[in-house]
């Protein structure tokens, strides 16, 4: 099977590396340092099976296996860990593998006989039974089999239409299946403020709120020409966050 | 011929009764330091629950209490007949009653030592019939004064046991409300030293399992690679393990603490790599200068885990040391750690706060911890009195 090998430190990378090298079968197409260069590489290098570790940092595994998910034929995942006493009882309640560190040899051939694909349904379970379940770092966009993370720190609004919701950054426009409702409950109003039905603004570049001509209120942003309205149902509480 | 002739048999048995001279005599210095050094111990330890009654401060606390309870004896006993005036009352059953009560004091200051070794029940009975007993001759004597001063016609007069029997009566209740009282001071006292020393330890620097199981892996990985690596870290391993296990809460010279501290980032250098780089600048210390053992290294770790960790591209930590003015003075700074909401409490304010406890238990007032964030840089200066003594 051909093997991409997620760690942050690079003494746990080679050690999977030459496990994997006795244990013989497999060959290790490449190495990541964190979950941004695990999906970038997945899409570039095809394998089959991840061995990633859960803690990273800038995007954690948890996170890179549920962007992954969304690929037309995304690799199996087999998690590794130190230690994460909370996380470890969600992945056994949903049946997702996991190794050990210091990682065996015997476990680690095992977990390659059986690597299964996963769900995002299973990952997204594991994130929830977590002491805080961490919102995502990037949304990511699928464009013809490829995957482009969107960083969440560079997002302005998500709009909804009839089926897609629209991410808008300051240069670019993205189409993603998802819903605002989940959105607005994954990042929490500190980060997204509701203030259309079918929009949600960032926060952080909101610049003012204005009376617009008509008599209704709008939203402007940094980096951003076009006025967001705001529904008369969420004025009142657009305004409440201003003031605070 | 007889073993007896040899000269050399002679030598050898001069030799051997030399020897065993030696022996006893050492054997006699030793059996001696031995003591001395019981004796030493059990001044130090001394934790039995009857105070020192050996100071002035104690006489003076006994008297006060002695002259109390007189007060009220004479308010609400009629009048002596050895007596006049009220105030001639009061003085003769002060001067009685402080004459046991300095009697009795005397007698648990010199036995005190012996008190104390015994078990607490043994101690507390031994002490009472002690104290009883000193009431009772207290007030024979009392009785032979006072027909050696003419006052009563003989050494037994009739109401002899009628006046021991009320001394032994109040003596009984006053002694058993006063050992009651010291019993249950001693109690409260060895409550609240181990509550402390718990209270401390559970603030110590706790051995995290992730950086355990995480840095396991890497040793398991480096025997491959590179044994002298691996030998290296698992001795890094075992002198930090060493450290943070022991239950004592030791002063120790700053040199110990920095070379600690050093051990623990070597181990964190080896899983980070290039992630994590550090800095030393530390100034001359002078021999004596110490610091509560696992200080700097909690402080470096919560930097390591909440500045440098997260960061992808990994950061710089620059430890500087140096004396001034007779204070440790330690100075660290690294990339400012990032919460997810601004104003929330980070975990390294925590983990800060922590340390910052201990310190109050060794120095009061007189340490300081404090961090402050500009530019995107965090700054933790801690200030400890150099010499590390308790307020």
């Amino acid at each position: 099977m051909r093997v991409l090998i997620v760690d942050d430190e690079k003494l746990a990378r080679d050690r999977l590396r030459e496990l994997l090298n006795e244990i013989g079968g497999h060959t290790v197409v490449g190495e990541a340092m964190n979950g941004n260069e695990a999906v970038e590489r997945t899409t570039g290098l095809n394998p089959d099976v991840l061995l990633m570790d859960i803690r990273m940092p800038g995007m954690d595994g948890l996170e890179a296996a549920m962007h992954l998910m969304g690929m037309e034929n995304p690799p199996s995942v087999i998690f590794t860990t130190a230690y994460d006493q909370h996380a470890l009882h969600a992945f056994e309640v949903n049946a997702v593998d996991y190794l050990l560190k210091p990682i065996r040899k015997d476990r680690l051939a095992g977990a390659m006989d059986k690597a299964h694909k996963l769900t995002l349904k299973q990952l997204r379970d594991i994130n929830e039974a977590q002491d805080q379940p961490s919102a995502r770092t990037h949304i990511s966009v699928h464009l013809r089999g490829n995957i482009r993370l969107v960083p969440v720190q560079e997002i302005l609004y998500f709009m909804a239409d009839s089926k897609y919701v629209t991410v808008r950054t300051a240069t670019e426009e993205h189409l993603i299946e998802d819903s605002l409702v989940n959105l607005e409950k994954e990042f929490g109003e500190k980060m997204f403020l509701r203030i259309h039905r079918n929009a949600l603004v960032a926060t952080g570049f909101i610049k003012g709120i204005e009376k617009s001509p008509v008599g209704t209120w709008q939203v402007t942003l940094t980096g951003l020409d076009k006025k967001l309205d705001v529904s008369r149902r969420h004025a009142a509480s657009v305004r409440r966050w201003a003031r605070a | 011929m007889s073993s007896e002739n040899l000269p050399v048999m002679a030598i050898l048995k001069r030799a051997a009764t030399r020897f065993d001279q030696l022996i006893a005599r050492s054997e006699g210095v030793i059996a001696e330091k031995l003591a001395s050094h019981e004796r030493a111990v059990a001044d130090v330890l001394d934790d039995g629950f009857l105070p020192n009654f050996c100071n002035g401060w104690a006489i003076f606390n006994v008297a006060v209490i002695a002259e109390m309870l007189a007060i009220v004896i004479a308010l609400v006993s009629p009048q002596l007949p050895i007596s006049e005036t009220m105030l001639g009352n009061l003085f003769l059953i002060s001067l009685f009653i402080q004459w046991i009560a300095m009697s009795g004091a005397a007698a648990l200051c010199v036995t005190r030592k012996h008190l104390n070794r015994l078990s607490n029940l043994r101690a507390l009975i031994m002490s009472y019939l002690m104290l009883l007993c000193v009431t009772w001759i207290v007030g024979e004597v009392a009785i032979w004064v006072l027909w050696l001063a003419h006052v009563t016609s003989s050494p037994n007069p009739e109401w002899n046991a009628y006046f021991h029997l009320q001394n032994l009566t109040v003596a009984a209740i006053v002694n058993a409300l006063a050992l009651r009282y010291f019993f249950a001071r001693h109690q409260l006292k060895q409550r609240t030293q181990s509550e402390t020393r718990a209270k401390i330890q559970a603030l110590r620097s706790r051995i995290r399992p992730h950086f355990l199981f995480n840095t396991m892996n890497i040793i398991a990985s480096l025997i491959r690679s590179a044994p002298a690596q691996a030998e290296t870290a698992i001795e890094n391993m075992a002198d930090l393990f060493r450290t943070m296990l022991t239950d004592e809460e030791n002063l120790v010279p700053v040199k110990n603490e920095v070379a600690i501290a050093q051990k623990y980032l070597a181990i964190e250098s080896l899983r980070l790599d290039n992630r994590l780089n550090v800095e030393w600048d530390m100034g001359k210390f002078p021999r004596n200068a110490v610091m509560p053992v696992l200080t700097l290294q909690p402080i470096l770790e919560s930097t390591i885990q909440y500045c440098v960790e997260p960061l992808t591209e990994g950061g710089h930590i620059r430890v500087r040391l140096w004396e001034e003015a007779d204070h440790i003075n330690i100075d660290i700074t690294a990339p400012a750690p990032r919460s997810k909401a601004r104003t929330q409490r980070t975990d390294m304010d925590a983990a800060l706060d922590n340390v910052r406890q201990r310190l109050e238990s060794h120095y009061g007032k007189l340490a300081k911890l404090s961090s402050t964030q500009e530019s995107g840089q965090i700054v933790i200066l801690l200030i400890l009195p150099t010499r590390g003594e308790n307020p």
